[in-house]
């Protein structure tokens, strides 16, 4: 009883925590599996005895899908479901590997790595019963990248010839300024390297080579989209839902449930074993902690707060399993130069007002954080130390880059060598640093230990400014903040992805950090066809990144779980949005109990 | 009476004028907007959005072109729930929600003045200790620990209830007694003071002293008496249900309208914050309204022109 109420009460302090309305929008929260021994991937298909009679999954979806289509979807829980509903020309597999889907293997490739060339399975069918046709394809994209759709993710798609006519510099892509006439954007959209010279063959023609294309082709945004579907009154509704995926939509009760049925078209190799995916749409954590321990869903992320009770409980401890995150919890440090201007920030014209622009001072405050006690403290000691920008399980990870691991003494001297070159005797007469962080996140014992850090190290005074979370993000991407909170999650499992964000003027660029020699290595890596040296670019490239201490990378993402024994064949794999295996539900059973 | 009625119902218009506007700008003063995101959008693809939904224009001409809209009844896109209007969006739930607070309405009425009758006429007695203690527990105890807590011990420990969800009776159980909570300690302590007070009054003794029983006194002079006090809690008691389940609904997964008067407010939904800004402010002063009423019907004394 007594670990119970302990559970209460954390929970409550989740509740509380929760009702200041922070949204903390979506890192796709892919898992990886490739190294990681907790993680069994059972795929092997089931024999009949073994399954249970009710086939039916039960499970919790963090919120109502803002949106189920999928050309627009941007965050993990729409695309929880979307992996389910839907399948591209390619998809990732358990082992984060680019497999072909609906196309009949991976792309040819043309001489000069710029074309690709895609032939489509036989036989395939919508949930509707019409053929999968190469221009829904084509259309998919296009529609992707219309400006009018204004879709969030448009920007992945930049590589492709033309797409820039389209996006222009404003989204992110190339240099052009984007159409707004309905005509001008009609010319761009016809001149797009995309095409479908007949049903069974999609063309994608790209701006420049760029390797980790067929990554983005994986994604939930490129899959086959229906005109006369996506065109029609209520398309996203139940009633009307048209997929091309492993399962289909029964049944959507808004911020209620979503049921989910075998799609009797799927032409895929392995056949969905549920029957059914009964999706509870709950807001709240504990509640859906609560459900589990009831035994009302078969898998839950057990909330921070839960985690030392649930790991120690002699039932639910079991059940436990944790799985590496392709995520990233670090802390920007302001470069000082201004994303529109590519100059210094007016602010910043005396180095004083802005000493995070200072090398040196950038060092001294990452020598005196210790990682190891940073996680301990204040992240249960669940997950990893980063010495790496690149995650676990992604080429260009480099385990042990660490050009300025934890040293006060080193620190104190750094930061006499900034002091110097400030001008100032000491880290008090900087007067305070703007230490930006949303509040309801859960940040505030992270933001205090490293503030008490660096207090401690130098006598450096912070002023700790919590805000509300869009206030927040406003204020840090205007460059408000000398050192803020941040985290990312990766979209794709590739380097460009990842390190792509610290390129000059890029859109989440948010330590305003710009350095050319950077910038052309990860141009160079981009056009680089042959895997090893293209690997090798990004890791230089990463090298400057932190050579440069740019900012504060603090650790890798751990997720704790729990799974009901009953469930088997769950495939886990980088590509899991929510829960493990909801990638491939396809390949997931009930077993017999 | 029909003329005062009407009078009071057209009061309402400028109530909710004023709100609207208060609520419209205070909304769009605040920094950030609905593009927000951990990963930002592109600036231009912010841009568009904006012009899509009209938040490039003027802030006199966004208010103008949402009142012209709620007049004849559009709520307007949500944009979070980009495929759905609010008009969807608030028709889904708002049943779910008025239900909920309904139901938790009648049982704190049901408990809550029974209550406060027995700890009035057991004054300073076991009685009086008992039925305070509750209501003070109730008072002090916040909704969200209430739910938690009977989650914990009859949905998880027992098993009598599920622990969320709104798919039948037994899933009304919990959230309900959870919201009731409050409102029976409010209604147990008015209806206990305003039954005290009733007990010293002159026509009491009265009635007494003509040789009434108890139980006579009691019913009929004493509790009509006391709850025209109790009557004006409550309405805004009954609004406070209705719209203000934020909490009960996020705990127990309940598809009702209260949760996003919160929500929306964190995602910059300005759309669907007005309209259940709108909607709570309407709730607030009609059923004001129905209790201005029902005192005439209750307090002989009370008569409007």
């Amino acid at each position: 009883m007594q670990k119970r109420l302990f559970g209460i009460l954390a929970s409550i302090a989740v509740i509380v925590a929760a009702c200041g309305g922070a949204t903390t929008t979506s890192p796709p929260q892919a898992s990886t599996a490739p190294g990681s021994s907790t993680t069994p991937v059972e795929s092997a298909a089931p024999s009949a005895a073994d399954l249970a009679a009710d086939q039916t999954l039960h499970i919790g979806l963090d919120g109502e899908p803002p949106t189920l289509d999928p050309n627009k979807a941007q965050d993990s829980t729409s695309i929880a479901v979307l992996h389910a509903l839907h399948r591209g020309l390619l998809y990732l597999d358990a082992k984060g590997q680019v497999v072909p889907a609906l196309a009949t293997a991976l792309p040819t490739v043309s001489a000069d790595s710029k074309t690709l060339t895609f032939t489509l399975k036989d036989g395939l069918k919508y949930s509707n019963g019409d053929p999968i046709v190469a221009g829904d394809f084509v259309y998919s994209i296009q529609r992707t990248l219309d400006p009018r759709l204004a879709a969030p993710y448009a920007y992945v798609l930049c590589e492709i010839q033309g797409a820039d006519l389209l996006l222009g510099a404003a989204l992110g892509c190339g240099s052009k300024t984007a159409p707004t006439a309905d005509a001008d954007i009609a010319a761009a959209l016809a001149k797009l390297g995309v095409a479908a010279p007949d049903d069974k063959t999609v063309v994608i023609t790209l701006a420049r080579p760029a390797t980790y294309f067929t990554s983005v082709l994986a994604l939930w945004i490129a899959v086959p989209v229906q005109k006369k579907w996506i065109t029609s009154a209520n398309a996203t509704e139940a009633a009307n839902y048209v997929s091309s995926g492993p399962f289909i939509m029964t049944d959507w009760k808004h911020n209620s449930s979503i049921v989910l049925k075998p799609n009797p078209n799927w032409s895929g190799d392995v056949k969905p074993t549920l029957t059914e995916i009964d999706m509870a749409i709950t807001q709240e954590p504990a509640q859906q902690q609560a459900a589990f321990e009831n035994g009302e869903i078969a898998m839950v992320a057990t909330p921070s707060e839960d985690i030392q009770r649930v790991k120690a409980d002699p039932v639910l401890g079991p059940q436990v399993q944790e799985i590496p995150t392709t995520a990233i919890t670090y802390y920007d440090y302001n470069n000082g130069v201004d994303p529109k201007t590519l100059k210094p920030f007016a602010k910043c014209a005396s180095p004083k007002a802005c000493p995070t622009t200072n090398k040196d001072f950038r060092i001294a405050l990452t020598q005196a954080i210790d990682k190891t006690a940073f996680i301990n403290a204040t992240f249960a000691g669940v997950g990893a130390p980063a010495n790496s920008f690149v995650m676990p399980g992604i080429a260009g990870y480099q385990k042990d880059l660490d050009p300025y691991p934890f040293d006060l003494a080193s620190a104190k001297t750094h930061m006499a060598t900034a002091l110097a070159a400030l001008g100032v005797p000491d880290a008090a007469s900087l007067g305070k640093l703007k230490f930006g962080f949303n509040t309801g996140g859960g940040h505030e014992p992270r933001v205090a230990f490293l503030a008490e850090a660096w207090r401690q190290a130098f006598g450096l005074q912070t002023e700790q400014i919590g805000s509300e979370f869009s206030v927040f993000l406003t204020q840090r991407t205007a460059g408000l903040y000398d050192i803020a909170r941040d985290g990312w999650g990766a979209d794709y499992p590739h380097a460009q992805n990842q390190l792509g964000l610290f390129v000059c003027g890029g859109g989440n660029n948010d330590i305003q950090y710009c350095n050319p020699d950077f910038d052309k290595l990860m141009a160079q890596a981009a056009g680089e066809p042959d895997q090893t040296k293209q690997t090798d670019l990004y890791e230089q490239a990463q090298t400057i990144l932190f050579n440069d201490a740019s900012m504060l990378p603090l650790r890798f993402g751990l997720t704790t779980y729990e799974i009901a024994p009953y469930l088997g064949g769950i495939t886990i794999s980088i590509n899991d949005s929510r829960l493990p295996g909801d990638a491939q539900y396809e390949t997931m059973f009930i077993k017999k109990q | 009476m029909i003329a005062y009625i009407g009078r009071r119902l057209l009061w309402i218009i400028p109530v909710l004028f004023t709100v609207s506007v208060i609520t419209f700008f205070l909304m769009h003063s605040v920094p950030g907007g609905p593009w927000d995101r951990e990963k930002h959008l592109p600036q231009g693809t912010q841009d568009r959005l904006n012009a899509q939904y009209g938040l490039d224009q003027p802030i006199y001409v966004q208010y103008a072109r949402w009142a012209g809209a709620f007049i004849q009844g559009d709520l307007g896109p949500s944009y979070r729930f980009q495929d759905r209007t609010v008009n969807d969006i608030v028709a889904d739930g708002i049943w779910t929600t008025v239900q909920l607070g309904v139901m938790a309405f009648l049982l704190a009425v049901a408990v809550g003045i029974p209550l406060g009758i027995f700890a009035a006429l057991g004054h300073n007695k076991a009685p009086d200790y008992i039925a305070t203690s509750i209501s003070i527990i109730g008072i002090a105890t916040p909704v969200f620990v209430l739910g938690i807590l009977m989650t914990v011990f009859f949905a998880v420990q027992l098993g009598w209830f599920p622990t969320g969800g709104w798919k039948g009776p037994q899933y009304w159980v919990l959230p309900t007694i959870a919201l009731a909570g409050f409102p029976i300690a409010i209604i147990a302590r008015y209806t206990r003071a305003s039954m005290l007070e009733v007990t010293r009054k002159d026509y009491i003794r009265t009635a007494q002293s003509k040789g009434l029983r108890d139980q006579a006194v009691v019913s009929r002079h004493m509790i009509r008496n006391a709850l025209i006090p109790v009557v004006t809690i409550l309405g805004p008691t009954l609004a406070f249900l209705v719209t203000g389940s934020f909490i009960i609904e996020r705990i127990f997964g309940i598809p009702g309208v209260g949760q996003y008067y919160i929500t929306a407010i964190g995602t910059r939904d300005y759309s669907l914050l007005m309209a259940m800004t709108m909607l709570y402010a309407f709730a607030v002063a009609f059923l004001n309204v129905v209790v201005d009423v029902l005192y005439a019907y209750i307090d002989p004394r009370i008569r409007y022109s």
